[in-house]
């Protein structure tokens, strides 16, 4: 019996070579391509496919964002061109990782894998636990792995699908939610002030108003979050 | 036209023959659809990037890059898509301005490959229908 897929894959050509090797293969039937998640989520409520070959950055919602919604376990192969996506792959526990363009031949190895790999479900990334015990963490920044300690980052910066951090040195963009950054620091020093900002409380220096003043940034406080800033502050 | 012994078709030197002898398997019809798909969308993505580099967009022209760099790929050009990744890198902490002689030069590379690959599917095209 032939294992089902789908393709969520935002590049025709790509997409055109991996239904091509499916077919070629014998051994993956395609039920479906996807331009975007928010499709490809849709279509997998109605109907589940054992695989999902599936790219990272997309138009709308990544790869990741999929990830973290899929309301079952397939198997996963991640395709994407940049090397830097393997540290979530691994934190995914997805069941390969294809670099574009890849051949019949890296196709048919990862087929290969997990038709012979026993069945883990994937996972979403570790996130508050770990993050909560240690004061830094790992971004993905300049093609490498950005280490910043959590007392040094002033607030985070939401700009669509990337976040931007923002120290006294320097500022560093990574490709990701604020919502995913949200999970991993909040409860701690930082605290969501306006849906695009999240601040380190303790470098706030006063606060005019609804707006935030912290070396040099002024960061503006949405009505939905004043109470809960008044509350972690320590206002006397 | 260049034609082996074996009527196997053979890439122009400036692409990765060997990358692409073993994506294409020697299956020079897909490889000319290939050709012919990059030659379509290639113009569109472009535009993208050239948009999001006069509106100052660098998370936009990082995007469009990234887009256009997997499609360099697939037709041979994995030295342009090492460029391209090199560029996408200096997107996150750069403005237009400090990035103006590498856009140079990222737009030449493109001209380049969009005549290599015109060229080379025109060749492809006269192959496939002489070898029908």
């Amino acid at each position: 019996m032939k294992t089902t897929c789908i393709i969520v894959e935002d590049i025709q050509i790509a997409a055109d070579f991996l239904r091509k090797f499916c077919e070629k293969s014998g051994l993956i039937e395609v039920k479906g391509h996807f331009l975007n998640a928010e499709d490809a989520l849709e279509f997998l409520d109605e109907h589940k496919a054992d695989l999902i070959f599936l790219d990272i950055e997309m138009p709308g919602a990544s790869g990741f964002d999929l990830l973290d919604r899929l309301t079952y376990s397939p198997k996963i192969i991640l395709t994407t061109s940049k090397t830097e996506y393997a540290f979530d792959a691994f934190q995914y526990n997805v069941n390969d990782y294809l670099k574009k363009p890849f051949t019949y031949k890296r196709f048919l190895e990862a087929i290969q894998k997990i038709q012979t790999a026993p069945h883990t479900p994937a996972a979403p990334p570790a996130a508050t636990a770990p993050s909560a015990d240690m004061d830094f963490l790992f971004i993905k920044a300049e093609d490498k792995l950005v280490k910043l300690k959590k007392d040094d980052i002033l607030f985070l910066e939401s700009m669509r699908d990337y976040v931007k951090f923002v120290t006294a040195g320097k500022s560093y963009i990574t490709y990701s939610t604020l919502k995913n950054m949200e999970e991993k620091l909040i409860g701690q020093n930082f605290l969501k002030v306006h849906r695009s900002y999240i601040v380190n409380i303790t470098k706030i220096e006063d606060i005019r108003g609804n707006t935030i003043y912290l070396q040099g940034s002024q960061i503006p406080v949405g009505k939905a979050h004043k109470e809960e800033l008044v509350g972690r502050l320590n206002i006397l | 036209m260049e034609k082996s012994p074996s009527n196997k078709f053979v890439f122009n030197g400036s692409l990765n023959a060997a990358f692409l002898d073993e994506l294409f398997e020697g299956d020079s019809i897909y490889a000319e659809t290939v050709f012919e798909d990059f030659l379509r969308d290639l113009p569109g993505y472009w535009r993208q990037v050239e948009a999001a580099y006069q509106n100052k967009n660098m998370i936009g022209l990082r995007t469009c890059v990234h887009t256009c760099k997997t499609l360099f790929g697939y037709v041979g050009f994995t030295d342009l898509q090492e460029f391209c990744q090199e560029f996408e890198n200096k997107c996150n902490n750069h403005t237009p301005e400090d990035l103006k002689a590498d856009y140079t030069v990222l737009l030449q590379k493109k001209e380049n490959a969009q005549g290599v690959i015109e060229n080379e599917y025109a060749r492809l095209k006269l192959f496939n229908q002489e070898n029908e």
